[in-house]
């Protein structure tokens, strides 16, 4: 494979305190592998859905603290950074069946929401942009929906809860709220009730069976002729 | 149509959305829009009880910041004014606007929140009563189209609205301007030597017995006085008149019940309102007003 | 050293090209969705494939010599894996001294492991009885990462017969048609429960589910949760799991099956990736959800997968003498990002085409129908980059075809890339494209393991005590797996493999433990002749760079 001149530029980083010099055009993830990391914490699914590779850094001369995915985020120059390898945090266990969505919900099982002074720290660390200060208020006024749009990204990291000043875990608060919003709040699917009610009482059992036993020929036939929906 | 920035807070949508519905209607039918703050957060009432000075403001302000970019986008043309019906949250956001007229005080709090945007200051801080007493109880009784004849009632104002003297809405020792709103309902005006009376505020969580005494004694003074309902401002005074009658029952037995009304909802009784815009059917009374309103031929 | 210039996120080449796109889009826009291009006939499909299909290429391929499926061809990669050392000596390990003593060991923590422990759990088995133990993270899986959705013939218009046909046509009609049946009969069940557990699946205001028409299917069918559905699952299920109080050691993957003097699986050895110790799981009923094995970059492709996708269950399983079936099938994934270097690999959801985006060729032409099924679309891709050089090549020798993103919000307004999409339109905005104005480059990547370790409807293995279900197993998409299905695969064999262990269980009586499936193995690569220092299972790709591995010292 060829490759430009571009690859041949070199980044300086900074891996928990080590100095290490990449290749241009990595992810912080594979920068780290490339300096002789073999991540066993730090990675995940390297595709940016599961946030076990969350990382903090700042840039040199910067007194900013950053927040970002390092599967997906590409090092600079003077990148100086870190993982957080676990976050302990309070998730208490609870029954969705027995619960009803209102703000007692939340106060009963996260009554530390209270103490959110609004000071935006959560939203700061969020490596998915999410509104977290806005959607933690939200739940202290009980409005379900709110907590759900806003959270729906989530990737429970971890961030948010490590830097809240008032020691909130907003990603367990919010989960809380889509479940009891995605339970109770958003309307049921009737026509998967019927359709469930159709099997059981055996609509499709001779059809199905004639299917099954369908020679590869005839199989084939109705796979070719069978309509495609508009 | 007049608009202007609402500010909710928190116990409008729960515990007192019966204040919220009935005052955001009396409001329209009196001309005026109340324009609810896109992402408002919580006053920051709680964190108001922390020592930390700056910390604390920040909560206030970022909703005086919701004001100025309703003013920047358009949504409201210059009205650089909040208008809000909790007490508690008026006496916070003015509090803060206050705490920041300090320059160097602003500078802090706008750096602590860094990337956001600035607050410039100069936001004004109103009560829904001063904003009625704006609009002038002339125009009020022009919408009275069912004066609230023979219903005696006890204004109660409790202490946010009114102490420290700085943010008060009227004189913190004889305020007059629920009586005069009362009045222009049409409401027979009880006077309430306990009108300024402290209800208890925070305690109801701690000290139960202690917010149940001041309810035993306030509602005793005031029903001694000939009053049939209280008329009320505040989301948590409304709590411990009426849900902790309970208590104070429990502990004072010759309490007499009576029913805690906000004044929001007697205007919107007395303007002829639909009833469901009375906010009494939300399950937010502990003493039902109806039997009351209803033998005044009210609903 | 010049550096490239970028025009909003693609160099001055590849922007040639895009404007060659544009010009083209306003002729496109008349036939979209499925009128782009007609479908191919069966014959015409099978001629594609066989002659550009990576799965059609004989020489990367061999015949298994040892164990079960002795004689089948399976990629080289695989039988790497299935013909190695175990990492175990059996000498090492002390088979008396029990660290963890369980009713039911479920080997993996994606949407079939914890299926399985919560339908356990219901079925009545306790859950301080119930083990999961998992390789990385609790919940790491290539099933958090899945996009486009979940299959299940719940609509008036749809029947559970046409999602039969449908399967049974991408799989080449291979498929168990025990295990389909039964799959297109349970699938309405489990959206159900999932709605019980409070997942948000994106659905009218009236409570109709959304669901989309994509690739190889008859009829819309495929349920989701914008493109973030295997999360969202993922989350709920989660959750419960840990509201059950469900026993999981993390970091902890089984590296060799147990079995007892009868021949039946009695649990695993775990080993501790942290502290490197090993601990013993004794446990009635076993289930293998161990996922797939994209990390062994067959072929050289890169991959949608998980970090820890290695393939473990099939060796494990393999030693233990369980059979596998339609391991010479690897599905690619015709859209995996190309560009850039950074994400190539990763998916780019079926679902994009679902909603309009075509794909197109370097000169902004369109050359296949974006419906047709996976092998298919992947196939034609290949052709076009390699066969017919219509691709668009990148700085690093890559080459994919362009994927007409813009359309989406043409054909179906302005926002819905941002509100269908928020997955893929982050992934793209973070390496600075933006693709509701640009479009993406795409090209097959490796994506699903097709067969696997064969079960029944029960999902039991041809190994007494020991299940299997989800991406491991093998048989219910044939040669080729539909999009959503894997999904529902997790859950509807997940769900039975919970029961029939639980069931299982109740009766089960383990005998003395032992090693001698491992004896037995090695002495079968020995009689074979198999000369190799490979071990297996993996565990983790090696990624470290060159100097490390070159420079690598174990001292301790």
């Amino acid at each position: 494979m060829s490759k430009s001149g571009e690859a041949e530029r070199k980044v300086r980083v900074y891996i928990m305190g080590q100095e290490c010099e990449v290749p241009f055009g990595l992810t912080i993830m594979k920068a780290m592998e490339y300096a002789g990391y073999k991540l066993i914490r730090g990675a995940g699914c390297r595709g940016g859905f599961c946030g076990a590779c969350a990382t903090v850094y700042r840039m040199e001369g910067d007194y900013k603290l950053r927040v970002a995915l390092a599967c997906q985020k590409i090092v600079e120059d003077g990148m100086y950074l870190t993982q957080i390898p676990f976050t302990p945090a309070n998730k208490p266990a609870y029954d969705v069946e027995k619960l009803a969505p209102s703000v007692n919900v939340f106060l009963e099982y996260y009554p530390e929401i209270a103490k959110c002074v609004s000071c935006n720290t959560c939203t700061k660390a969020c490596p998915q942009d999410l509104e977290v200060m806005d959607y933690i208020q939200a739940a202290l006024r009980g409005d379900f929906e709110e907590v759900a749009q806003l959270s729906f990204d989530c990737i429970t990291c971890g961030l948010c809860a490590m830097r809240c000043p008032t020691e909130i875990v907003p990603y367990n608060v919010a989960l809380l709220a889509r479940r009891l919003y995605g339970k109770y709040v958003m309307p049921r699917a009737k026509h998967v009730d019927e359709r469930i009610k159709e099997i059981e009482e055996g609509k499709f059992d001779e059809e199905t069976k004639n299917l099954m036993d369908a020679s590869l020929d005839v199989l084939k036939e109705l796979y070719t002729k069978r309509e495609i929906e508009k | 149509m007049m608009k202007i920035p609402y500010f909710p807070g928190c116990a409008m949508k729960t515990t007192a959305r019966n204040c919220e519905i009935s005052g955001t209607l009396v409001a329209s039918r009196l001309g005026i829009e109340m324009v609810e703050l896109p992402r408002w957060n919580c006053c920051g009432v709680f964190p108001s009880l922390a020592n930390d000075d700056l910390m604390r403001h920040v909560a206030p302000i970022r909703n005086l910041i919701r004001v100025q970019e309703m003013n920047e986008n358009g949504t409201v043309k210059d009205e650089n004014r909040l208008v809000t019906f909790c007490s508690m949250c008026y006496h916070t956001l003015k509090e803060a606007n206050l705490f920041v007229k300090d320059g160097e005080k602003l500078t802090k709090i706008n750096t602590f929140m860094d990337r956001e945007k600035e607050y410039r200051g100069g936001v004004r801080v109103l009560s829904f009563l001063q904003l009625l007493k704006e609009v002038g109880y002339e125009k009020i009784s022009e919408e009275v189209k069912k004066p609230l004849r023979g219903l005696k009632v006890a204004p109660y104002y409790g202490c946010l609205l009114l102490r420290p003297r700085e943010i008060a809405v009227d004189d913190p020792e004889n305020p007059t301007i629920l009586e005069e709103l009362l009045e222009t309902l049409g409401a027979d005006v009880v006077d309430n030597p306990c009108k300024v009376q402290c209800c208890g505020s925070y305690h109801t969580v701690d000290r139960k017995s202690l917010v149940a005494k001041l309810t035993y004694d306030n509602l005793t003074y005031i029903i001694r006085n000939g009053a049939e309902a209280v008329a009320t401002c505040c989301p948590l005074c409304t709590f411990n008149l009426d849900s902790r009658q309970k208590e104070a029952k429990a502990l004072y037995r010759d309490l007499r019940e009576i029913p805690i009304v906000y004044y929001t909802q007697l205007m919107a009784i007395a303007f002829g309102l639909e009833e469901k815009f009375y906010g009494l059917d939300l399950d937010l009374h502990y003493i039902d007003p109806k039997p009351l309103l209803e033998a005044k031929n009210l609903c | 050293m010049s550096r490239i210039k970028l025009i909003r996120g693609y160099p001055e080449g590849m922007r040639e090209s895009i404007e060659l796109v544009e010009k083209t889009r306003e002729e496109r826009l008349k036939h979209p969705y499925k009128e782009t291009f007609d479908f191919l006939t069966l014959e015409e499909r099978e001629e594609v494939l066989q002659n550009h299909h990576p799965d059609y290429k004989r020489e990367m391929k061999r015949a298994l010599k040892i164990g079960p499926n002795k004689g089948d061809l399976v990629p080289h990669e695989v039988a790497d894996i299935l013909e190695a050392h175990s990492p175990v000596n059996p000498k090492d390990i002390d088979l008396t001294d029990i660290d963890y003593e369980s009713d039911i060991l479920i080997i993996g923590s994606g949407g079939a492991g914890l299926a399985a422990a919560l339908w356990a759990n219901y079925s009545g088995t306790k859950a301080e009885d119930i083990l999961i133990v998992t390789k990385l993270r609790f919940g790491d899986s290539n099933s958090k990462m899945s996009q486009a959705g979940i299959q299940a013939a719940d609509r008036r218009q749809d029947s559970p017969m046409l999602h039969y046909l449908d399967i049974m046509g991408a799989g080449h009609f291979v498929n168990d048609p025990e295990l389909v049946k039964t799959f297109v009969m349970e699938a309405p069940f489990i959206i159900r429960w999932h709605e019980e557990l409070g997942v948000m699946y994106d659905k009218e205001p009236d409570g109709t589910m959304v669901e989309d028409l994509i690739g190889g299917l008859s009829r819309l069918r495929v349920h989701c949760c914008r493109d973030y559905t295997g999360l969202e699952i993922m989350r709920n299920v989660i959750d419960e799991v840990q509201n059950l109080d469900i026993s999981v050691l993390e970091f902890s993957p089984a590296i060799e099956l147990i079995t007892d003097e009868h021949g039946q699986a009695a649990g695993a050895i775990l080993w501790n990736m942290e502290t490197e110790e090993y601990y013993i799981a004794r446990a009635k009923s076993t289930i293998l959800t161990t996922g797939g094995f994209g990390r062994l970059h067959i072929q050289k492709f890169p991959t949608t997968n998980h970090y820890g996708s290695t393939g473990d269950g099939l060796i494990l399983a393999y030693r233990a003498g369980a059979k596998l079936r339609d391991m010479d099938s690897v599905q690619y994934h015709p859209t995996g990002a190309a560009y850039p270097e950074a994400i190539v690999g990763l998916l780019c959801t079926a679902k994009l085409r679902g909603r309009g985006a075509q794909p197109v060729n370097r000169f902004g032409q369109v050359f296949v129908n974006p419906f047709e099924p996976r092998d298919v679309e992947s196939a034609v891709f290949i052709e076009e980059c390699y066969g017919k050089s219509k691709g668009v090549e990148t700085s690093t020798g890559m080459r994919g075809v362009w994927l007409d993103t813009p359309m989406i919000d043409i054909l179906n307004g302005e926002g819905t890339t941002e509100k269908a999409f928020p997955a893929m339109l982050r992934q793209f905005n973070r390496q600075g494209v933006d693709m509701r104005k640009d479009p993406i480059l795409v090209f097959p990547t490796l994506h699903f393991q097709n067969g696997g370790v064969v079960i029944n409807v029960m999902a039991e293995t041809t190994v007494p005590g020991l299940f299997a279900a989800g991406e491991v197993t093998g048989g219910l998409h044939g040669k080729n797996r539909l999009v959503g299905n894997s999904w529902m695969e997790l859950q509807v064999f997940g769900r039975r493999a919970g029961i029939y262990a639980a069931e299982r269980a109740k009766e089960a009586k383990l005998g003395k433990l032992t090693l001698n499936h491992l004896v037995k193995y090695e002495e079968m690569l020995k009689e074979a002749g198999m000369e190799t220092e490979r071990k297996s299972p993996v565990l983790l790709p090696e990624y470290r760079g060159e100097r490390a591995i070159s420079h690598a010292l174990d001292i301790f």
